[in-house]
């Protein structure tokens, strides 16, 4: 392979930056007052498809719902038992709320990564869309947690640490999914310019085909799971039952006890 | 004297960046430290009492996700460092 080397000099790296961080002037969508950039227009895309498919299941599959049931059903039903399944045992009396919210982010999660794979900008690699599934998280957090202990909540609040660490929760969400979705989405672009220059032995059809499933497939699962399961641990901890001071009543005295 | 100062800060300016992400790299070595050990301990566990298996996975699934957080931080801004500058 003597090209190999002058074709490996030969590539050009220069086009990453604009992939990674897009500017503003070429990639955004603009109608009148309506103005987005590319991962907004994904993630319509993304939320129209996700509602085509569950008005199609809703009308063709569901309203088949047989005892002995197809793989389509027994797909459904696996899928929406493994969250509402999950939801159960970590939060009990809200599981009817958080299965469903679950399912929701992680399939909206799963599906605006796996629209990289259509050669458009993945919808969560946008740092306000990470902000805004962060931001429902919160807001469940903290509403189940008042709805669960009302004032007694407050105490949780005397601590000043806590209100820092209840701060930090959806930061540490926002950044956790946007970093990976980003660095999965910069190690394709850079395979995608790196199989540009090298034109023979057949890299180009071999190397994108083993490198996808691994950056992109098994990444949007991992993160979509990651998600849920930790909207329903904090949700868990908001929601347990902080005891009543009645302890102190019922306990007999030391000096009586002694005596 | 003023040559070295201009020299310094020019290699700052220019090249400190891309030391800097070099740097900030270096959070993958405590966060795949704390991501084995999390692991080991999970097989132990999983070999000492089989049947709590799916227990055990949740909280190794979460323990890692947070474990995860500071090396996908120190990427972030790596990346940063390099394209945004």
């Amino acid at each position: 392979m003597p090209n190999l080397s002058a074709q490996l000099l030969a590539i050009d790296f220069s086009g990453l930056r604009d992939e990674i961080f897009p500017d503003t002037e070429n990639h955004v969508i603009e109608a009148g007052w309506f103005v987005v950039n590319d991962s907004v227009f994904s993630g319509f895309i993304v939320v129209v498809a996700l509602l085509l498919v569950a008005l199609i299941l809703r009308l063709t599959v569901i309203r088949k719902w047989k005892t002995t049931p197809s793989p389509v059903q027994m797909f459904l039903e696996w899928l929406v038992s493994f969250f509402d399944k999950s939801a159960d045992e970590m939060t009990e009396r809200y599981s009817g709320i958080m299965g469903p919210y679950t399912l929701g982010a992680a399939a909206y999660i799963c599906c605006g990564v796996l629209i990289e794979m259509f050669g458009l900008r993945p919808a969560i690699a946008d740092l306000g869309a990470c902000l805004a599934l962060a931001l429902c998280t919160f807001l469940f957090i903290h509403t189940l947690g008042f709805a669960s202990n009302k004032a007694r909540r407050f105490k949780h609040y005397l601590n000043p640490i806590n209100i820092v660490s209840d701060l930090a929760v959806p930061v540490s969400m926002t950044f956790r999914l946007f970093g990976s979705i980003l660095s999965g989405m910069v190690i394709m672009e850079m395979v995608y310019i790196l199989v540009e220059g090298i034109w023979f032995v057949g890299l180009p059809l071999v190397l994108p085909a083993i490198l996808t499933p691994l950056f992109t497939l098994f990444h949007a699962f991992i993160q979509s799971y990651v998600f849920a399961s930790l909207t329903l641990t904090f949700v868990q901890e908001a929601t347990e039952k902080i005891p009543k001071k009645e302890g102190r009543r019922k306990r007999p005295k030391p000096e009586k006890a002694a005596v | 004297m003023e040559l070295l100062i201009t020299m310094i800060a020019n290699f700052l300016a220019t090249d400190g960046a891309l030391l800097g992400a070099g740097i900030a790299a270096l959070t993958g070595i405590g966060a795949g430290v704390g991501m084995g050990i999390a692991t080991g301990k999970a097989v132990e566990a999983t070999a000492r009492q089989p049947e709590a298996v799916g227990k055990i996975r949740t909280m190794l699934m979460i323990g890692l996700a947070f474990a995860e957080t500071t090396a996908i931080y120190g990427l972030l801004v790596s990346i940063l460092l390099i394209f945004v500058s």
